[in-house]
């Protein structure tokens, strides 16, 4: 090479060399809360949709009438107050004055009518509640009045449950609105931040609301006063795990939300980030299809397979650190008032000898059994891959299929398609919210057993007595078992150390309001 | 040459109808539901038909394509399901990335291909061009999302000197400051695919090195340097330009995997969310307009090829 | 044939890269005689430990001993890469050599060829397996089609350059049956280019499947392979190296043996051919 060409490539290379110094300059604002995503919102709609991203931002927005305090009681939120008479069958909700929307437009009874009468007959939540309303008026300005058909015990944990729930909108877009999400000009809450823009792949960008009118108690769970400290929130999706975790370390995130189970240990003690668990726990489904195939009806062989599994071992594979998860025959967690015993010494026996002797006795003599397990959420894949490996061997033919999540999903609609497939479930505050409790979920349990319990625990008012009902469906989730479940799973997000405020959140999804960073 | 032009030209249309029409028919193929999807694990199944009924999910498949393809005729390429906004709006947004991405690249791989492969055709069979050749496929030879996780593990996590994933869009803020997000997913890509530039170049370059006009070139006099570049390298770039076509898809293809693992908004990050949520306007539309894009590249090739090389006329 | 391995013992280098690739089908071949445990077989108790004398390579987070997952690997991506070569070489030859010897069938093929070498081959794998799901014969055809496109267009150039030969041309105004010049003289004269580019095919295909299990619409994740060790370890890449090091290892020492020995084995090519290997 000549000496002309050599001096080039040298002054290149400084170039280069200055140009990236230039660059690595550390930047980042005070102001502005990072978070990072595992994935792309479909909407911030959350009245129709029922994802925990859509949630878990949309709660920073919208609000409810009521909202859960840290130890799942719906406590009230945009209502100032309620009056419940006629033993349960009229309630009369007072809201709150003074409350403003993004928009500017104060808060009447109008926008929560309008809210509730699209979330009734499009929400996905919605007709749970409004199937035992008759009836739904305005009797004031800041005043609605719901008639029910029959008292109907869990009304204020539906109108407080967000996911899926009743977020109120300003009139206008609530009454344009139908069974589509609503656009993003239509994202006008009464929430600490307000929506700014959505850049896909890039961010949702939500800046402080300054008119926000907050609540004098103080903060609980999602309940009480919410002081939005950042200027602006960024919520940015970053699909890989790995990328969530080194962005946190490399300072370009402040929040990570849902880091894999296996990496706890190692974090845990890591002084570039902090972890948090959240309290309220998911829970491993293995549902059963009622409707079709060899397990419709055949309660002893749905028995045999729930024998022959160890809930131990799939949990331990798919999460890994015990802190991360509990082996737990109740349906609903320990810690919410719902936590039984009843029936579950059925669950996570691990017996292939007994689940064999089971097995013939149901009448099973090696038949193919379909069980569909998503790739797409490593947990679920690997919960389903022990499960399968411990039915194999206790003499079941199963016929493991594994779908990306899209596919997997239009396949349970079709009950001619599968026997079993694994899901995971939210946590829920009141049992009612179960989707085996629908009998339009994919599993289709409606034996009349089960509507009868079902009917029985929708009217009941009094909390001991309900109490005592549900002690009587999980027995009968344990005899005809419509579901298995594996166990309940604590999720965890990290954080940048210099964050404060973070709280141990009472259900799964993180809320940044009171958060700050440090001085 | 301006009838060749217009030939081309025209001869890409049953090209392109061709590839919307397998674009299409594959897309359907995918079992799933973008409606389910959208709508999240708990929806009821009304809900869900409500859904399809109104995105036109449940009309037959050929007056969906026909629809389809007249929209794009009128520049129309449709809504996306997931995004409810213009399939063309969702991918400009993505195409910043894209395209700093592409362009970087691209010029990293000739300022790195290049001169290495020069160098090594003129160092035919020493050390240092045994050196190149096998540096450069030992970087070849690495899984692509490998090797960005160790630059990032290196360079964002342990050194702090680049930031580890994301990319705030240049245009709308004006930060140039902002192109320093993209220095590793550059490197991740430009480095691995440099080794065919490497090779493009020497080897040609070593083809016409004992070629009778630079036998005479030398004989007249020119000094080794100048019948390297006039001669040699000229004809080599014959060669690279006619690798660029083919590197431009295979960057796209490996675009995906870096966009993913450094958290890009990019076209290729899309293209593989898209696939996962069944959004079929938008997957359509990205794999028809990347295939433009790559007829229009091979194009442009080869009509540079005339500008190159002076023995080749179009008629 | 023997020149070419001949041409090996001339860079020594990649005489090491063709000692790899015995040594990789062999330990596929061979697979189940040299591992020390089952590769599915799960055993929390010992989960990621690190390379010892029971577990040479470590156990992953399921406790699987890695030496033995990554010897079965051998077999997964042995199988996936031949399965591409084969598929790519058969229809790549058939519809090449048609497409440069019947002037009728042309345009069309080269046509869809054309459109083919349009799609990204990353994003024609990820269509592909979605609509055919996760699986080894699936992966085969996802990557297959895109090397199919390059195969075809070299075996179509070939013949193209092969039937102006003059002892062809001879043959064919000689009256010489159409079948037997193809048999006879096309197939065994292009037998060298196509082994090049099955070398590279087999190199990159790897790579390609690597890729498609990172993005989770690989191998199914219950077979061993390299890929998916790969992108399920890497969230130890701190924790537990071993995880990453020994499959990643194996996949650049793979690819890179195979790009070695195409390497030396195209400087042995025909210049005249030389050029329609390394163009596309």
């Amino acid at each position: 090479m000549g000496t002309r060409s050599a001096k080039l490539l040298r002054m290149l290379s400084v170039s280069v060399l200055c140009v990236l110094m230039l660059f690595s300059a550390a930047w980042a604002s005070e102001d502005v809360l990072r978070v990072a995503v595992i994935d792309e919102a479909p909407s911030l709609d959350q009245q129709v949709i029922t994802s925990d991203l859509t949630t878990m931002i949309a709660i920073h927005v919208f609000e409810g009438l009521y909202t859960f305090d840290s130890k799942y009681n719906p406590v009230p939120m945009l209502v100032k107050e309620e009056e419940v008479k006629d033993d349960g069958k009229l309630i009369v909700i007072r809201l709150r004055e003074g409350v403003t929307f993004h928009n500017g437009k104060e808060l009447t009874a109008d926008d929560v009518y309008a809210s509730l009468s699209r979330w009734s007959q499009f929400g996905s939540r919605g007709s749970v509640l409004f199937n035992n309303i008759e009836k739904m008026e305005q009797t004031g300005k800041y005043e609605i009045t719901l008639h029910f058909k029959q008292a109907f015990a869990p009304w204020k944990n539906l109108l407080a449950f967000m996911n899926g729930g009743p977020a109120i909108y300003p009139k206008e877009i609530a009454e344009k609105a139908d069974k589509t999400p609503i656009p993003e000009t239509g994202y006008i809450g009464t929430g600490p931040y307000k929506f700014v823009e959505r850049s896909p792949s890039r961010y949702i960008r939500l800046v402080r609301f300054d008119e926000y009118a907050a609540r004098d108690e103080a903060s609980d769970g999602y309940a009480g006063k919410k002081e939005a400290n950042f200027k602006e929130i960024q919520f940015i999706p970053v699909p890989d795990d790995a990328t969530r975790v080194n962005g946190i370390k490399a300072g370009d995130y402040d929040y990570s939300e849902r880091i894999p189970g296996d990496l706890y240990d190692s974090l845990k003690d890591d002084p570039d980030l902090v972890v948090t668990l959240q309290k309220g726990g998911s829970q491993g489904f293995v549902f059963f299809n009622s409707k079709e195939g060899i397990l419709k009806e055949n309660f002893k062989l749905r028995k045999a397979i729930l024998t022959a599994v160890d809930m131990d071992a799939v949990l331990k594979a798919a999460i890994g650190p015990e802190a991360l998860w509990r082996k737990n025959g109740s349906i609903m967690p320990e810690g919410t008032p719902w936590f039984s015993t009843a029936g579950a010494d059925a669950y996570s026996l691990g017996d292939a000898e007994k689940a064999k002797a089971l097995a013939k006795e149901a009448g099973y003599n090696g038949e193919k059994i379909t069980y569909m397990a998503t790739t797409s959420y490593k947990v679920h894949y690997d919960s389903s891959l022990v499960i399968t490996e411990q039915l194999k061997k206790a003499g079941f033919n199963i016929d493991f299929q594994i779908y990306d999540w899209a596919t997997l999903v239009s396949k349970r609609a079709d009950a001619t398609q599968w026997d079993m497939f694994f899901t995971y479930h939210g946590f829920v505050p009141d049992p009612v919210l179960f989707t085996f409790m629908s009998e339009v979920y994919p599993g289709w349990w409606a034996t009349p057993e089960k509507k009868e319990l079902a009917a029985k625990f929708a009217s009941t008012l009094d909390e001991k007595e309900r109490k005592a009902i549900w002690d009587q469906i999980q027995e009968l989730v344990y005899t005809q078992v419509p579901i298995m479940k594996t166990g309940d799973n604590f999720i965890y997000d990290v954080y940048a150390p210099k964050l404060e405020g973070v709280k141990d959140t009472a259900l799964i999804w993180p809320r940044f309001w009171g958060v700050h960073f440090k001085k | 040459m301006f009838s060749y032009l217009v030939r081309r030209i025209a001869s890409m249309i049953p090209s392109l109808l061709l590839t919307s029409i397998i674009v299409f028919s594959f897309i359907h193929l995918i079992p799933g539901d973008p409606a389910r999807v959208m709508l999240g694990d708990q929806a009821t199944p009304e809900q869900v038909e409500y859904l399809r009924e109104s995105m036109g999910l449940n009309r037959p498949l050929y007056i969906q394509y026909f629809k389809w393809l007249g929209g794009i005729l009128r520049g129309d390429f449709g809504s996306s399901i997931f995004f409810h906004q213009p399939v063309l709006s969702v991918i400009a947004d993505r195409a910043e990335t894209s395209v700093f991405i592409a362009l970087i690249s691209i010029v990293l791989i000739i300022l790195i291909g290049i001169p290495i492969g020069i160098l090594s055709a003129i160092r035919y069979n020493s050390f240092l061009d045994q050196f190149f050749s096998g540096v450069s496929m030992f970087f070849a030879s690495i899984p692509t999302f490998w090797l960005g996780l160790n630059l990032m593990l290196l360079f964002s996590v342990i050194l702090k000197i680049f930031p580890s994933s994301g990319f705030p869009s240049i245009l709308k803020s004006g930060n140039w400051e902002n192109l320093r997000y993209l220095i590793l997913p550059c490197i991740t890509l430009a480095i691995p695919n440099s080794a065919l530039i490497i090779r493009l170049t020497r080897s040609s370059m070593l083809d016409v090195s004992n070629a009778d006009y630079v036998k005479t070139a030398r004989a007249k006099g020119l000094s080794e340097m100048r019948v390297n570049i006039r001669h040699i390298f000229r004809n080599a770039l014959v060669a690279v330009t006619s690798a660029l076509g083919f590197t431009f898809i295979g960057l796209v293809s490996k675009t995906v995997v870096t966009e993913t693992v450094f958290s890009l908004p990019g076209i290729g990050r899309l293209i593989v969310e898209s696939i996962l949520r069944r959004d079929y306007p938008t997957i359509q539309g990205i794999i028809l307009i990347v295939a433009f894009i790559y007829m229009v590249i091979n194009l442009i090739v080869d009509l540079s090829y005339a500008l190159l090389d002076p023995r080749i006329r179009y008629s | 044939m023997g020149r070419m391995l001949r041409a090996f013992y001339g860079r020594k280098i990649a005489l090491l890269g063709l000692f790899v690739i015995v040594l990789l089908v062999l330990s596929a071949v061979f697979a189940p005689l040299l591992v020390t445990f089952d590769p599915i077989e799960m055993n929390p108790a010992e989960k990621l430990a690190s390379p010892n004398g029971k577990h040479w390579m470590g156990t992953d987070n399921f406790g699987r001993d890695i030496f033995s997952r990554v010897v079965y690997g051998a077999r997964t991506s042995l199988v996936g890469s031949a399965g591409v070569v084969l598929f790519s070489l058969v229809l790549g030859v058939l519809i090449g050599v048609s497409s440069g010897y019947f002037k009728r069938v042309e345009p069309y093929l080269m046509r869809l060829i054309d459109v083919l070498m349009a799609f990204p081959s990353l994003l024609m794998a990820l269509v592909l397996v979605s609509i055919l799901g996760r699986g080894m014969v699936n992966v085969i055809i996802a990557v297959g089609i895109t090397y199919l496109t390059r195969t075809t267009r070299i075996v179509y150039g070939l013949t193209l350059k092969l039937r102006e030969e003059p002892y062809i041309e001879a043959a064919v105004s000689s009256g010489v049956k159409q079948r037997w010049i193809i048999l006879r003289h096309i197939l065994p004269n292009m037998m060298s280019p196509i082994i090049v580019q099955a070398t590279f095919t087999f190199a990159f295909s790897l790579l390609d499947m690597a890729s498609l299990d990172f993005l989770g619409l690989g191998i199914p994740p219950s077979v061993p392979s390299w890929g998916n060790m790969l992108s399920e370890g890497r969230m130890y890449l701190t924790r537990a190296p071993w995880l990453l090091l020994f499959p990643g290892a194996c996949i650049v020492l793979t690819v890179l043996s195979f790009n070695l020995a195409g390497d030396v084995l195209r400087d042995q090519l025909d210049p005249h051919f030389r050029r329609d290997i390394e163009g596309v």
